[in-house]
């Protein structure tokens, strides 16, 4: 067994309590590192692609990695992996931080969960001891009170992932929480609902070894001090929000469910207006150098509370939806961390059922652009699954079906997943990437917009030279969540793949190469590809909402995409894959 | 020519726009140098790799020579515009 692994994975079935140790071979960890990608082995040695995301048997897999409990800045994350109850197909969701580590500790590089507990429960996972507990006195509650409510009758040394009540009623694109972070998209929560789990609590005592100790460390303390530089300094100053105005600069910034690229009321979203107006505070994950959390405090002194603030939330909530009041806006975000559902889905449900109201397509007046009451309201009926709740609760995608009127036309997904705060016609190569994206549209599996933020393309006018570029900073992605590193690092690397596998090569022992690294990235796509195929992808999946394809944007008549022109960058993107 | 600073620049600017007098991309890159705040970002007449620099809000410039008129507009943005 290669230094850094544990060699083998936990595979619980939370039916019976039961729990084997399942051994791991190398050249499987060779072949899929850790995270995503050996989440994705696990799910296809499981066969569970064909069944429903809900059904007890189908399996949730938390994947660690060999570089977490190592010093390397950033590296205690954990992947969570599954089908997804939203787009039924892969899902792979990443989070931090102490969840990973105490996960790790337990004595395996994986935590498999099957089955369905006869009542609401939390699995203990004690230093490789399984046993479960009753959940009823955390029934309802919220991410953060369950983590609270679990820490208290547990102890302070277990790290705890928890679901809100939207993933105890099944909401589509629930979040697992942990530490008032989320494996937030594809609905995982409901998947880890469905099996009567409310959290899982880890602790342990297990260390695995480094192969070589004295250049992991020298590495580690390299990145480090990089990872304090320009490089990162978006991220440390002002946060991922900064997005907000230089995308409605270039007209890239969603607005009322993608009618417009522009938001005149960005500015009072902005980290930069937010700064002035409310206190913040700063905070990072365990073993992060960054440190990009940026929280705000939210009412009259901070009486509302604090909320972490992120561009993805900013503009789901904000101008995807028409609102510009940050408080309304914060305490949106605020809510949906609370009930433990995912920002860009839910705000691009509710901006979509808003332009069917606006279109006369559904009777619910009270559900406009604009409203930040009925945003909020619509959160609350989301997270309970009452009245027109229920409906939205199953995604933009499933609603649009029962809606009619052609408007999944108008649906903000892909394979049903809500896309983020890109502009596709503005960001033709991220629109690429939202297209083919294996867990539907996604700016974490696909960098592709730093590619439309530079001067290797025409963002506006993209053609089929950009698809090797997409499918780079898709490869890269996938490196990077299997190893597991954030994201936020990439600027920092000179030689990304040299780099990474020295990484490697210092914990594992193995004599690993950039090129080979090259080769396990491409694999572990493929593998996401293989689950799809297995689950019953068609290449029609591949595509955007036909708004995108047939209405310009209206303050940028350049910013047009054709389903020609989208077709040709995705025909030749299969032909670069080999698909 | 006139200079949008977002994000990062901005804040090390401390203003969000401004007029520079500058025929190239390098000369002006060589003026915004000369801002403490903009100093760790800029070498010589070149971005530090985390910045970018956009032409009218169309396309996005990088080498030196580029030639700027007076009526031109560049933004200075962060390079690593995801989240």
């Amino acid at each position: 067994m290669p230094d850094g692994y544990h060699g083998c994975y936990l595979r619980v079935d939370v039916s019976r309590g039961s729990v084997e140790r399942v051994p791991l071979a190398d050249e499987v960890l060779r072949q899929f590192i850790g995270g995503s990608g050996l989440g994705v082995r696990l799910l296809l040695d499981e066969g569970s692609a064909r069944l429903d995301p809900l059904d007890p048997a189908a399996p949730l897999v938390f994947a660690f990695s060999p570089l977490v409990g190592s010093p390397l800045t950033t590296s205690a994350k954990f992947a969570v992996v599954s089908k997804s109850p939203l787009t039924e197909r892969i899902n792979d969701s990443l989070a931090s931080s102490g969840f990973a580590v105490a996960g790790k500790s337990c004595g395996c590089d994986a935590i498999v969960i099957v089955g369905r507990a006869p009542e609401l429960s939390v699995l203990i996972v004690d230093d490789g001891q399984v046993r479960m507990e009753s959940a009823a006195a955390c029934a309802g509650g919220t991410c953060q009170a369950t983590e609270a409510e679990l820490r208290s009758r547990l102890g302070a040394n277990f790290r705890i992932a928890s679901i809100g009540p939207a993933g105890e009623r099944l909401v589509r694109y629930a979040t697992i929480s942990h530490d008032g972070r989320h494996a937030g998209r594809g609905g995982s929560g409901a998947v880890l609902g469905a099996k009567n789990i409310k959290a899982i609590a880890v602790r342990g005592t297990q260390r695995v070894e480094w192969a070589h100790p004295r250049e992991l460390t020298a590495i580690s303390k390299d990145l480090s001090r990089r990872s304090f530089g320009p490089a990162t300094a978006k991220y440390r100053e002002l946060g991922t929000a900064t997005n907000l105005l230089t995308f409605n600069r270039f007209g890239a910034l969603p607005t009322r469910n993608f009618q417009s690229g522009t938001f005149d009321e960005a500015a009072h979203l902005s980290p930069e207006e937010l700064s002035t107006t409310r206190t913040k505070t700063r905070d990072s994950c365990v073993t992060c150098t960054i440190g990009c959390e940026h929280i705000y405090s939210l009412g009259e002194a901070g009486a509302g509370g604090q909320v972490r603030v992120e561009y993805e939330s900013l503009f789901a909530l904000g101008s995807l939806c028409g609102i510009g009041d940050a408080d309304v806006v914060l305490r949106a975000s605020q809510r949906c961390d609370e009930l433990g559902i995912d920002t860009i889905s839910t705000g691009g449900t509710i901006a979509f059922a808003m332009e069917c109201v606006e279109r006369g397509w559904l009777d619910e007046p009270w559900l406009t652009f604009g409203s930040g009451d009925a945003l909020l309201r619509a959160i609350d009926l989301i997270g309970s699954r009452h009245d027109l709740g229920d409906l939205l609760a199953e995604g933009s995608r499933r609603a649009a079906h029962a809606i009619g009127h052609d408007s999944i036309a108008i649906a903000p997904q892909v394979k049903g997943l809500e896309i983020p705060g890109y502009e596709p016609r503005a960001l033709q190569t991220m629109a690429l990437g939202f297209a083919v994206g294996a867990r539907g549209a996604d700016h974490n599996r696909s960098g592709a917009y730093e590619i439309d933020f530079s001067d290797k393309v025409d963002r506006r006018h993209v053609t089929p030279d950009a698809v090797h570029h997409a499918i780079d900073t898709e490869d890269r992605a996938a490196l990077m969540d299997s190893l597991v590193i954030c994201k936020f690092l990439r600027g920092v690397f000179e030689d990304f793949h040299g780099e990474t596998a020295a990484m490697l090569h210092s914990v594992t022992g193995w004599d690993v190469t950039a090129d080979e690294l090259r080769e396990t990235a491409t694999r572990i796509v493929a593998a996401k590809r293989e689950f799809n195929l297995l689950a019953g992808w068609t290449p029609a999946e591949d595509t955007l909402p036909e708004r995108f394809l047939t209405e310009a944007l209206p303050n940028d008549a350049a910013a047009s995409l054709t389903f020609e022109r989208l077709e040709a960058l995705v025909t030749e993107y299969h032909r670069q894959r080999g698909w | 020519m006139h200079v949008e600073f977002l994000g990062v620049s901005r804040e090390r600017a401390g203003v969000a726009e401004m007029d520079v007098q500058a025929e190239t991309l390098g000369c002006l890159l060589g003026a915004l140098a000369a801002m403490p705040g903009l100093a760790e970002l800029i070498a010589v007449d070149r971005l530090h790799p985390s910045l970018a620099a956009n032409l009218n809000g169309d396309r996005f410039i990088s080498d030196p020579e580029t030639p700027l008129r007076n009526d031109d507009r560049v933004l200075i943005l962060s390079a690593d515009a995801g989240g």
